[in-house]
Order: C-alpha cells, then structure tokens, then sequence
C-alpha cells in the first residue's frame, strides 16, 4: 500500500468509500503497481497487520484472497486435456456469442459461499480486483461483452453488495478521433470511464523518459463529493521503488528541488 | 436557451443530452427530472447505467413519488432468472405498457439512461423505430435520453440526434464546476437555433446559467464599424482635383489596344520608320479564288 496515494484518495484501510468501481489505466505505460497498491490497501484489515505487512499466500490460505488466474485456465480450455477441472470462468472461449457471462459468475459465486463457511473470519465487504480487462480483448472477446461483464460486476458488487470493484485496462496508442475506426481498446477504456467512480490515468512524461520521474498519474472523480463539485481532476508524478511509489505535484519531485 | 428547455413547454419533444467521457452530463439529465418533478409531471425512467440510489441521490422533495424509475440496472441482458426490464424489451409496447402501469391519465415524461446502452444491443434502425412510435403515441409526452457521444460511430449519434428536437451537447468548461452546453434546437415551423452557454450546478440540481463565452460575444454584439477616410490625416496629399481626375481618365494605357493605337500604328508618323511593300508573284492574292497560288 502507498500511504502517499492512500491519502491523495482519501481513504484508509479503514474507512474507504464503499461501492466504488475505480478504473486504473494505462497508455503505453504500465499500471500494474496500481493494482499492488489497491491489493494490500484492501487485504490490510487493521493497523497490527499494517506494520506487519502483508503475505498474499497467507491471504489465500486463510480464504481472503480468492484468485482466478485466467491466462492459466483458458489454455486449459483451448488445450484440453483429460484431466482438465477447470472452472467454468473462462467457458466463454469455446462459445463467443454467450459472452462473459460464467465469468462474472465466478465473482458472485465466491461471495455467496465464501464467507459462510463454518470457522471463518468475517472479512469485509467483497473487492474484485480484474488484471487486466484489455487481456480480454486480445482472448477475442467483444468490446460489447467485455463493458456487459463490468457492467454486471458493477451491479452486484458495487450496488447489491456493497462491494468495491478495481478493474486494470490498458491502451497501446495514441488517443485518436478515428471516425469509424474502432479501436477495441479506446473505446473499452471510454466505455469503462462512463461507468466508473474514479479513475486513475497512468501515463508517461509528455516531454520524455526520466530516471528519477516514471510518469504520470491523472486521478478523475467522477461522482459527487461532498461540497458539490461533479468532476474533480488532479495530476501526480511518480516513481517507483523497491519498497513502493511516491507521488508528488508535478515540478516537486526531490530530485528538482 | 438552456433554461427554456428546462422549463420544458412543448411537448412530443425529444431531447438528447450528449456527453462524452470526459465530462457526465447525467448531473443535467437530473435537472432535467428535477424540474418535470416540479412541475408535476410523471417522470419515468429507464434506468440502464445507473442504480436506482444513484440516480435519486440529490433529488429530494415531496414530488419524488412522481418518479418511477424502471429497474434495467441490475440484469439488462437477464443472465438471472428474473430480471425486470431487459434491453431487448425496449420496443414502443413494452415501454407503453410500461408507462401505462403505474401512471396516471396523464401522458409522462419518459427519461432513458442510456441511450447508448440500447444502442449497444439493439441497433440504430430499430432504436430510431421505437423512439419515433413512442412519440407518435400518446402515452409519452416529451422524451429525454442521454447519450454518450464518444461510444457510437458518427453515423449512429447523427441519426438519432437528427429524430430529436433539441440536442444539448456537453463538455468541460474552463473553470472547474463549470461545464459548456452547446444546444441545437428545431422548431415545429423547421427553424432551427444553436446557442452555446456556460453553466454550472447548484446543489439542488437547479441549473445556473452563466453569461456567454466571451468568443461567442464578439461576433453577436459587434457593430458595424464606419468606413474610415484613409485619406485623412496625412502629412501628404492623396486626394484628386477635379482637372486631375479628368486627365488621369483621359490617359491611354500601356497595353490596352484602342482604336488610336492601332491608327497610330497603321499610318505611322513622319519621320518614323515606313515598311515599303512590293508584292511578289507568289503573293499575288486573287479574292475570288484563295487557292490560286497553289502549285496544284
């Protein structure tokens, strides 16, 4: 978990918004440290474990953490094999036109049995973490399923549960105004804009590559805070280290100042 | 103009809100609800993108049971075994049959969020159908739909915003609560009128007009500016008497061939170089028959 962005977004382990859906995307950059971040922020249940850190393979023996690796099971599907127990996420590869509808039921799947299970823990509300959407696109998967199973991702965790739902999704070009050019990417990414709550934009430099600044993230509210403002947008820089990432406006990163 | 089409006096309107991703322009499509509410109208959404929380969040007030919001929010594609309202019934009698159930005589105002989800599933012709059989209906007065703008092909958005009376585009103003409208508005005679306002909200959804853009300003409030005398004013004289204008009038240009000229050139001056001419046998030139010389 990165404290500096944990209070650029205003939350803590603690007390976050709850039914949020927050879109991390990349342009010709790479976001995945986001999804560290938002990974430990939610796994971390109290101050102890804080300090403690946090073990991912504790997580999933304990039952917190549930991961689905779809790279591994649709080469199951596509290569299939006699002992293949796969679990029917991924069906969606052999009949295109059901669309993603076994694998958004893989989530709600998990929530209703989950945490009913005799002897374990009450964990908190249910986070679906999705690395990365645009894999979907490049598995031959339609833009119009892909933003249909976050759309429903959206309904059952956020609204029905309460939930918060992290989805990664990433672009390879420039931003174009192609008349008729559907770019799948472009037009997932603007799609996912329009139904989530916050978006977090990771970019690099306009002016460049730079040792001591990685690039830039743009943090987008979409939903109405407190004091009226519809749509607030702030932008960072960062960079990335062993232990974590810093953030700072840009022009105050310490190798500048 | 904003503000009239909030007031919402006509009806059989149908009024597209656009957006893009840059900017929501659901904030405006809740002004739009708000302010049927308040004039106690029946507003019945069909509510696709968002939950029924989120769209009532912020509108409070007595008249909020005038709001039927129909729920397509939780199961659109009806992947759950009951789902209420599917993208696919989206056709004139479902949504009448839909209106009529819980409204009252009077036709209401239907609100369709999104627009661009339908369009999604069902294609262009069939939307444009059923918005138009919707219109010439009855049981819908005046229809409000939002529509992303940066998710169809151009082809798409222009169609549907051609079926619709008033087409409000959205985007992010220079300020930050502040948002540009730019509105295209037909009437029933076939005018049409574009204007272009800065608004912002206030906390009740109620709608703030702000002046014009100053770009826009200029052009509409500019006078004619009078010719200006370029000849006054000056250290040296550009002006013409009359006798000078006579003269330059009278004077033959260079090389515009007047009848003079070509007098002057045929009989030349004395002193001037003459051209004598003996006529040879060859040339001898019988006018009755051109082709005498030819050696035939």
């Amino acid at each position: 978990m990165f404290a500096e962005l944990s209070s650029i977004l205003n939350a803590s382990p603690d007390s976050f918004t709850q039914g949020e859906f927050v879109l991390v995307s990349d342009r010709q950059s790479d976001a995945s440290f986001l999804i560290h971040h938002f990974l430990s922020f939610y796994l971390r249940g109290d101050a102890v474990s804080q300090r403690l850190g946090v073990s991912l393979a504790q997580a999933k023996e304990k039952g917190q953490l549930v991961f689905l690796e779809g790279l591994k099971e649709s080469l199951s599907v596509l290569i299939p094999q006699d002992t293949n127990t796969g679990s029917k996420a991924m069906d969606f590869l052999r009949d295109p036109a059901v669309g993603l509808k076994s694998l958004y039921e893989f989530p709600s799947s998990v929530s209703s049995s989950g945490s009913r299970a005799e002897g374990a823990e009450e964990w908190g509300p249910l986070v679906l973490l999705v690395d990365d959407l645009s894999v979907l696109l490049s598995l031959g998967v339609s833009v119009g399923a892909v933003l249909d199973f976050s759309h429903y991702c959206r309904a059952t965790v956020c609204s029905e549960l309460q939930g918060n739902v992290v989805m990664l999704a990433r672009c390879d070009g420039e931003e174009e105004e192609g008349d008729g050019d559907d770019e799948g990417s472009e037009t997932l990414l603007k799609g996912l804009t329009h139904q989530c709550s916050l978006t977090l934009h990771v970019q690099g430099l306009p002016t460049g590559f730079c040792r001591d600044i990685h690039g830039q993230v743009e943090v987008c509210w979409r939903r109405r805070q407190g004091d009226g403002q519809s749509t607030q947008k702030k932008l960072f820089q960062y960079k990335v280290h062993d232990k974590g990432a810093s953030f700072f406006a840009p022009g105050t990163s310490s190798a500048v100042l | 103009m904003l503000t009239e089409l909030l007031q919402g006096t006509d009806a059989g309107g149908f009024l597209i809100i656009q957006d893009s991703a840059s900017y929501s322009g659901r904030h405006l499509l809740k002004s739009f609800i708000n302010a049927a509410l308040h004039r106690e109208e029946a507003v019945h959404v069909l509510g696709f993108e968002v939950s029924e929380e989120e769209l009532k969040d912020g509108l409070i007030g007595a008249s909020i049971h005038r709001l039927h919001f129909h729920n397509a929010y939780t199961d659109p594609l009806g992947w759950t075994h009951n789902p209420a309202f599917t993208v696919h019934q989206f056709c004139s009698e479902g949504v009448t049959q839909l209106v009529k159930q819980t409204s009252q005589s009077k036709p209401a105002t239907l609100v369709i969020d999104s627009l661009s989800w339908i369009l999604r599933h069902v294609g262009p012709p069939a939307v444009c159908k059923t918005l138009q059989q919707l219109r010439k209906g009855g049981a819908v007065r005046a229809i409000i739909g939002l529509l992303h703008a940066d998710m169809h092909q151009r082809g798409t958005v222009g169609s549907v915003c051609h079926m619709a009376t008033s087409v409000i585009t959205v985007a992010p103003g220079m300020k930050g609560d502040e948002a540009v409208a730019k509105i295209t508005k037909r009437s029933k005679s076939g005018k049409v009128m574009q204007d272009e306002e800065i608004f912002s909200f206030k906390e009740d959804f109620t709608v703030v007009v702000q002046n014009r853009p100053s770009q826009l300003g200029l052009k509409q409030t500019e006078t004619e500016e009078r010719e200006t005398d370029p000849t006054a004013n000056l250290t040296f004289n550009l002006r013409l008497s009359d006798t000078e204008r006579e003269a330059k009038e009278k004077l033959a240009l260079p090389f515009v061939f007047s009848k003079e000229k070509k007098t002057a050139l045929l009989h030349s001056g004395r002193g001037s170089g003459r051209i004598l001419y003996e006529p040879d046998a060859n040339d001898d030139y019988d006018q009755e028959d051109p082709d005498d010389d030819l050696d035939v």
